[in-house]
């Protein structure tokens, strides 16, 4: 057992997948330069040495280069892609949707695409096209496979479930989780270290996990926002609230047993989401769980996401962008306390 | 059949043109704009073109003397039966076509005419579902360019992709199938006209997005470099595609990486109605090449012959570690670009003149003036071609459709959509 944080796990990872296969490569701006950054985050960094001919360095062209890994994948490699922010994805968005997503459907499943994409999303101090949540623009594109990360284990784990995967998969990573070193150190950095087994593991693409159990109150979050719920639900211990806290991890699918195993125990769910309500993927959890659990549930659900607004730079406008714990607090003050429950009929 | 080759009226005064030299000698093969001879007018030299491809039999004014314009220079054409070769660079022949080879590649276009022209009467008829995009009058490029592929080399197309299907080997049953929507075409039934493939024949699904193939064939291109498998990928798109950003950051970097890929532009002058000079300033495609550090070539793209030796040529390059390359394609679309299109924004001249310049009458001419092929042999194969079509098409609109349960498969690999 090792303790590291993601942007260590991560690059184990790939450097263990790439041992194993040799038809995994990685393929990105910055990723492969001496002396350079290793990728934006340092996911990357020193892996050229060891894996001269398989770390390819791109220009600056994030439509070109993810098609690329995209006419790669479907010859038999297992190209990583990523974009060192995830705003460029709408560069590369038809690559992704219209080709990578697709290919194994309108080819009547003689086609896979084996391709696993990495993009940091976050506000972070960057401004409005260097911030966004990006899960919301392709949770709903069937062929893909969406996972977010949010802690060093799972990255690791993920990461090698969705190398081995035959499908799309992009894995969604938070530039503030990283714990990225040196040059590339952020500020505000929350620790997402796990200890990390020596032996070989996977953890699946398609389950949510129980980060923290609980009976009054379900909080779905995932990325940074699974940090802020877990310690909101500590707060909530003082005012006698027991929460449980999922980890989404798998926006597409989502678990919705792992999901409804929780509602039916709280009757009670509050989703947190950092970015924009409208049109954000807790939307889309939010009308799952009334289609599939309605019958379970004491109040509405609750949703905590962003204003609808770019993100803002000045740090005192960024902070109240982003959800805060005691947001989530509130809200789950809200939909736990008796006075918020809707007129319920009988029977 | 012989083609007279006229000194052009290069003169403004009308006084006569000095011939310089001859660049070919009587018995070489010249190709349709290959410069045969230089002149000199008053004003200044210049290179006169063959305006037909051919054997050289005659020069009928010699280094050193003068012609006015519209006087014969010399004769075309008449080619012996050896005498439809491959001519090298320097425009000299060398070993003669297999007359396999050649029957082969005139069936493959034949083919392709047929089967579209087959599948437009079928759609206007309203038995067939969906939209087409097709590709009479660009065979040869098609042909041409899958005849220089190995079986297990690749091609990416686009949107009008029939004709590359065809040209790599996928089945007219097949494809036919795949156009009634049917379990038993090419995708299933779930790609339909634009998304026309088979892995195994060496074509993956069309993408029909203008463009998209470009990054995925180079992607391509990269897997058979690291894997050093010696494929090659040959890359189809119009004239269109080059205005598209994925052109530019794909082509950049096969360039880059020195990847086997073949850059197949076919221009056919039109992006749907908008004509090619008003979508950008140098209308020279091949040009841009240049400017990535790799090599490109304009072709007469109606020419078989010519598409098949530039393609053969390139792939070698591709093959040998030494591409990209950028072919483009000189063609002309005879249909519209989708469906009821009547194409009003073609000029009638300029089909007109297309039309005297069709890549299957073209080469059926040259075929029969070598003399090793005569209308019979065509015929023989015209027949043979619509019959298997016509039991093609039999066979289709009674082919099985998918069910409904087919709906939710191949979404993902190793498991279902939920």
């Amino acid at each position: 057992m090792k303790r590291q944080a993601i942007a260590e796990a991560l690059r184990d990872g790939i450097a263990e997948e790439m041992e194993r296969d040799e038809a995994v490569f990685c393929i990105g701006e910055d990723i492969a330069v001496p002396g350079g950054w290793g990728g934006a985050f340092t996911v990357t960094l020193g892996l050229e040495k060891r894996f001269p001919d398989r770390m390819i360095n791109t220009p600056i062209a994030e439509l070109g280069f993810f098609g690329v890994a995209v006419g790669a994948a479907m010859m038999g490699m297992r190209p990583i892609a990523d974009v060192q922010y995830g705003d460029f994805l709408f560069l590369a968005s038809d690559q992704i949707i219209n080709n990578a997503a697709k290919m194994r459907y309108m080819s009547g499943g003689r086609c896979q695409v084996p391709l696993v994409m990495r993009a940091p999303v976050g506000a972070t101090g960057r401004g409005s096209q260097h911030a966004q949540s990006m899960e919301r623009y392709f949770t709903g594109v069937p062929g893909l496979k969406v996972v977010a990360i949010s802690n060093a284990y799972d990255a690791k784990g993920i990461l090698k479930s969705a190398i081995r995967d035959n499908n799309p998969v992009l894995i969604f990573e938070h530039k503030l989780l990283y714990g990225s070193k040196g040059a590339r150190v952020e500020s505000g950095a929350i620790d997402a270290t796990s200890e990390i087994p020596d032996h070989d593991y996977v953890v699946p693409l398609d389950q949510a996990a129980l980060r923290r159990p609980g009976s009054d109150v379900t909080i779905l979050s995932w990325l940074l926002m699974l940090h802020f719920s877990l310690d909101a639900a500590q707060q909530l211990t003082k005012e006698g609230i027991a929460a449980e806290v999922l980890d989404v991890r798998s926006l597409a699918p989502i678990d919705y047993q792992t999901v409804g195993d929780s509602v039916k125990k709280t009757g009670r769910v509050v989703i947190v989401e950092e970015g924009p309500k409208t049109g954000g993927v807790s939307a889309e959890i939010a009308a799952g769980i009334q289609e599939r659990f309605a019958q379970y549930l004491k109040a509405p659900v609750i949703r905590v996401a962003s204003p609808d607004i770019p993100v803002p730079f000045s740090p005192i406008l960024e902070n109240a962008y982003r959800p805060s714990v005691a947001q989530i607090v509130q809200a789950v003050r809200a939909v736990t306390t008796p006075h918020a429950k809707p007129q319920r009929r009988k029977g | 059949m012989t083609f007279e080759l006229k000194m052009p009226d290069l003169s403004t005064t009308g006084s006569p043109i000095k011939v310089l030299r001859w660049l070919v000698a009587v018995g070489d093969f010249v190709e349709r704009g290959q410069a045969l001879l230089d002149v000199e007018t008053d004003k200044a030299t210049m290179e006169v073109e063959a305006l037909n491809s051919g054997k050289l039999l005659e020069q009928l004014v010699s280094a050193g003397q003068e012609a006015s314009a519209g006087e014969v220079l010399a004769i075309i054409g008449e080619a012996s039966a050896q005498s439809i070769t491959r001519t090298s660079e320097s425009g000299h022949a060398e070993e003669p076509y297999d007359r396999d080879l050649l029957l082969n590649l005139y069936r493959r276009m034949l083919l392709i005419r047929q089967f579209e022209d087959r599948v437009k009467s079928l759609f206007l008829e309203g038995i067939m579902p969906g939209t087409i995009h097709q590709c009479q009058g660009q065979e040869a490029t098609a042909v041409g360019v899958c005849a220089a592929l190995k079986e297990n080399d690749f091609i990416t197309s686009t949107f009008r992709g029939h004709g590359h299907a065809l040209a790599k080997g996928l089945t007219v049953q097949e494809m036919l199938d795949e156009l009634f929507g049917a379990i038993t075409g090419c995708c299933t039934g779930k790609g339909g006209s634009m998304h026309m493939g088979n892995l195994e024949k060496g074509m993956i699904p069309g993408i029909a997005i203008v463009a998209g193939g470009i990054p995925v064939a180079t992607g391509m291109a990269l897997a058979f470099k690291m894997r050093k498998t010696q494929q090659v990928v040959a890359c189809f798109f119009g004239d269109g595609g080059v205005a598209e950003g994925a052109f530019h950051e794909a082509v950049n970097m096969a360039a880059l990486w020195s990847l086997p890929v073949l850059f197949v532009c076919e221009n056919n002058l039109y992006g749907a109605s908008t004509r090619i000079d008003q979508v950008m300033k140098n209308t020279t495609v091949s040009d841009r090449a240049a400017s990535y550090g790799f090599r490109g070539e304009t072709v007469d793209g109606n020419d078989l012959l010519a598409v098949y030796d530039a393609a053969e040529r390139a792939v070698e390059e591709c093959r040998t570690g030494q591409g990209p390359v950028l072919l483009e394609l000189l063609t002309y679309r005879r249909t519209g670009h989708s469906r009821r299109d009547p194409c009003h924004y073609q000029s009638k001249e300029e089909r007109a003149a297309w039309s005297a310049n069709d890549p299957i009458v073209r080469f059926a001419q040259m075929l029969l003036a070598g003399g090793q092929v005569d209308q019979t042999d065509l015929d023989g194969i015209r027949e043979k071609i619509d019959y298997e079509i016509e039991s093609a098409v039999e066979q289709a609109k009674t082919a099985p459709q998918p069910a409904l349960d087919d709906l939710l498969t191949d979404v993902y690999a190793g498991g279902e959509p939920v």
